[in-house]
């Protein structure tokens, strides 16, 4: 029964095998567009290509070590002619002397006066607190209230 | 001959080094042309397999030719241009792939019919035809992408695995193993969405 239901079961995960092998190959084998190479030289033949060096005249290609000689130096003057023509021209600046400063470096007082410390006055003795005592006066009154009778009671 | 008629000629000469390129230059570009010649349609079937367009898998097609045109120096030093193509071609592929929307299925399905060969089937029969293989194809999109490289590929007959290993860039030992989990993981996927009919 279980060699049975396996050898069912083997044969169907085949058949599903068998079934995506045969779409894959329908679609890898389908035929190209019919003038596709055509289309792709001309894509090719349009397509621009990288640049080139571009050539020296045969004259100047030459193994005359005069020639490259005669360049150099040519560019050498032309450099030196041009640095010399700007240094020539530049006009020195005339220098500003700045005045030194006269107070001491750092923030200006932004036009604070500034107050000298005050002279040590007289020296004002506080008198000293007399030492009232709270507490027994309010004794006393306390005492006072009780002793005397109030107007209800003394009726 | 006075000194500025001969500076001239100078100027007109054409030089050796000039005619060394021009030579080079043509014979590059016949070797491109055999290149075309012989592998653009297979080119355009590893493309159409995966980008299921006629259009993209021609674009895909002529920018690999295009590529090949800017390294066309290194045609000489390629051991097999049939495996680099298909490699050149299956990247560019793959990146249109990622970048590209997911077309809904009933373009996929329309685009399967007008393409299949017709093969003696009716209008009808071609429709179905391309109803199912559209299904099939639609679970092989949902397997993970190394698995579904590999089963792409091992489609065509012409790729040995060895080549297959190539092109992915892997050991054909890893072709083989992922042919395997491929396979098993379609069964599943086409008996679950069937049980789901």
């Amino acid at each position: 029964m279980n060699r049975e239901w396996t050898a069912g079961n083997e044969s169907e995960h085949n058949s599903k095998q068998d079934e995506v092998d045969a779409t894959l190959r329908v679609v890898a084998s389908l035929p190209a567009p019919e003038g596709l190479e055509d289309r792709v030289r001309e894509a090719l033949r349009t397509a621009p290509r990288t640049a080139r060096v571009l050539q020296w005249p045969a004259r100047f290609v030459t193994d005359n070590a005069w020639v490259r000689g005669a360049a150099a130096a040519a560019i050498a003057f032309a450099v030196a002619g041009g640095g010399w023509g700007v240094y020539s021209r530049v006009q020195t600046a005339k220098v500003i002397e700045m005045p030194s400063q006269v107070s001491s470096p750092g923030f200006s007082n932004a036009g604070a006066t500034r107050k000298p410390e005050t002279v040590n006055g007289p020296v004002i003795h506080r008198p000293e607190a007399q030492v009232v005592e709270l507490p027994e006066k309010r004794g006393e009154k306390d005492a006072g209230k009780k002793a005397e009778p109030g107007p209800g009671k003394q009726r | 001959m006075s000194t500025s008629q001969a500076l001239f000629a100078g100027w007109m000469e054409i030089p050796k080094s000039a005619v060394d390129h021009e030579a080079r230059q043509y014979a590059e570009e016949q070797a491109l042309a055999e290149l075309v010649d012989q592998y653009a349609a297979t080119l355009y079937r590893v493309a159409f397999s995966v980008l299921r367009n006629v259009s993209d898998a021609e674009d895909a097609v002529q920018e690999a030719f295009l590529r090949v045109l800017r390294h066309r120096e290194q045609i000489g030093e390629v051991r097999d241009a049939r495996v680099w193509l298909i490699r050149i071609v299956w990247n560019i592929v793959l990146d249109r792939k990622r970048r590209a929307k997911t077309r809904p299925e009933t373009d996929d399905v329309a685009e399967l019919a007008r393409v299949l060969p017709a093969g003696g089937l009716s209008a009808d029969e071609r429709a179905i035809a391309a109803q199912h293989h559209t299904h099939v194809l639609r679970c092989v999109d949902q397997l993970p992408a190394k698995e579904r490289e590999v089963l792409f590929l091992s489609a065509f007959e012409e790729l040995s695995s060895v080549e297959i290993a190539d092109v992915l860039g892997i050991t054909e030992s890893s072709v083989r193993s992922r042919l395997f989990r491929a396979r098993n993981l379609m069964a599943g996927l086409l008996n679950h969405s069937r049980s789901l009919r």
